[in-house]
């Protein structure tokens, strides 16, 4: 494959046809003990080269199996910080208002009508309370009224009574004067009749009079009571209320900047789990490199291979390695901070043993993973 | 409730309490102080501790008076709970409110 035996031909058939001298014993033993520890060295090369390959393939499908979990974890990650980003925008809709009848209403603009609704409450109140006092005005006028009209019963009373009693002289007169104050006794009768009638008249009036002075006092009572029921604290319940309109304002607007930081978070989140999970595609790459870097370790080991056999067939007797060969090994051994990694090259290089495949114990990736303490 | 009335200067100042109870001085004052002549009509309100919905009422009956002399009535100088119910209900757009 690689020429080593055409190139060993061609250098042992020389195009000179002249033979070359022949090496001295001495130096030939020496040729001969610098290519046996060649074969030595390139066999300890490619031990260290399979090894080298076991590791790598070993590490790459950690690396992939790795990846695969870490991968699936994002994106159940990238899910749930979708969800996430959900719940913030559907949390930004409810701070900002309440649903009435599948309409959102803004709480400013539920303050703006609770805010109308009590300027009304508090212009009918105004209204109320300045009508009730214009009719206590109108019945104390009225009141004022019906007792001059008492005072004008009383003095027709007394005008009555001074008629009654003229009547009566008239009467007394027209007895003494006998047949002469026939005529003056009727009028007196008739005079006497109408006092009767006016005082009748004047009783019934008074009645009345009395009836109506009862009404306007019972009128006056009961708008009395309602004009003395305060209303200012009921006034003042729109000064509480605005109050605790504003707070609960303030609060919204609180809430709705926050839920949009919340919200802008989410979003960065979102994006950058997106993007680790993409990131995350990398083991693809790198198990591609690897194989390749494993091709070509092959290569060089299939190389040493032929050229180490080439060399052997042209010495004679066997090869044997040496301890002092093995001491640069165990020297880049001794450097070794991984024990299960040195554990392998220990077992595979020094003692011959062959590659395990250890992809089968990491299949399954442990949900904390472990990291090795040096 | 006391009221001061200071007809040549056409200045009325209230304290104390002015409810219903008043409304029969209240009245009287009215009709006195817009009978005499003047242009402005000035109620001192600093020294008024209280005022319910029925004083407020006769404040506002007081400006109709007013109205009918083409008189103008200020409030002036209302404190706490006068001034907090001034504010509530906007009294400063039906009169003028002299602070």
């Amino acid at each position: 494959m690689f020429g080593w035996k055409q190139s060993s031909a061609a250098a042992a058939k020389p195009p000179n046809p002249e033979p070359p001298a022949a090496p001295a014993p001495e130096a030939q033993r020496k040729q001969d003990e610098l290519m046996r520890r060649w074969i030595a060295f390139a066999g300890m090369q490619q031990r260290v080269i399979r090894t080298l390959v076991g590791e790598i393939q070993q590490t790459s499908a950690i690396v992939e199996t790795e990846a695969d979990s870490l991968s699936s974890r994002f994106q159940r990650l990238a899910v749930c910080a979708e969800q996430q980003t959900q719940r913030v925008e559907s949390l930004s809709r409810l701070a900002i208002g309440i649903e009435v009848d599948g309409e959102a209403v803004g709480i400013d603009r539920i303050a703006g009508l609770l805010e109308e609704t009590l300027s009304d409450v508090v212009e009918k109140i105004l209204l109320l309370s300045k009508d009730a006092m214009s009719m206590v005005y109108a019945l104390s006028e009225l009141n004022a009224n019906v007792n001059r009209v008492d005072s004008c019963m009383e003095e027709l009373n007394k005008i009555n009574k001074v008629t009654n009693m003229l009547a009566l002289n008239a009467r007394i007169e027209a007895e003494r004067a006998g047949t002469a104050g026939a005529a003056f006794r009727v009028v007196a009768g008739e005079v006497r009749e109408l006092s009767g009638a006016t005082q009748r008249l004047s009783v019934d009036m008074d009645t009345e009079l009395k009836a109506v002075t009862e009404g306007i006092a019972n009128g006056h009572a009961t708008l009395q009571r309602v004009a003395t029921v305060d209303m200012s604290k009921n006034l003042m319940a729109r000064d509480r209320l605005e109050v605790l309109m504003n707070a609960l304002i303030q609060r919204s607007g609180n809430l709705t900047d926050v839920v949009g930081e919340a919200m802008k978070e989410a979003e960065v989140i979102s994006a950058d789990v997106a993007g680790m999970v993409t990131g995350i595609q990398f083991q693809d790459r790198t198990r591609q490199r690897l194989e390749h870097v494993v091709d070509t370790l092959h290569v060089v080991d299939q190389a040493l291979d032929e050229l180490k056999t080439t060399t052997a067939d042209a010495l004679d007797g066997p090869v044997l390695e040496t301890p002092g060969d093995n001491e640069w090994v165990k020297t880049m051994l001794d450097r070794f901070t991984l024990g299960d990694l040195r554990a392998r090259f220990v077992a595979q290089i020094l003692e011959g043993g062959k590659p395990v495949d250890h992809r089968d114990d990491v299949a399954a990736p442990s949900e904390t993973g472990t990291v090795e303490l040096f | 409730m006391q009221i001061h009335i200071d007809r040549a200067g056409g200045q009325i100042a209230m304290s104390g309490e002015f409810t219903f109870t008043d409304h029969i001085p209240f009245k009287e004052m009215v009709t006195e102080i817009f009978a005499a002549p003047g242009r402005a009509v000035v109620i001192d309100l600093s020294k008024l501790d209280f005022i319910d919905s029925a004083g407020l009422g006769m404040l506002l009956l007081a400006r109709d008076e007013a109205k009918k002399s083409h008189r103008e009535l200020i409030l002036r100088h209302p404190i706490g709970q006068v001034k907090r119910m001034f504010t509530v209900t906007r009294f400063n757009t039906l009169f003028k409110v002299e602070e």
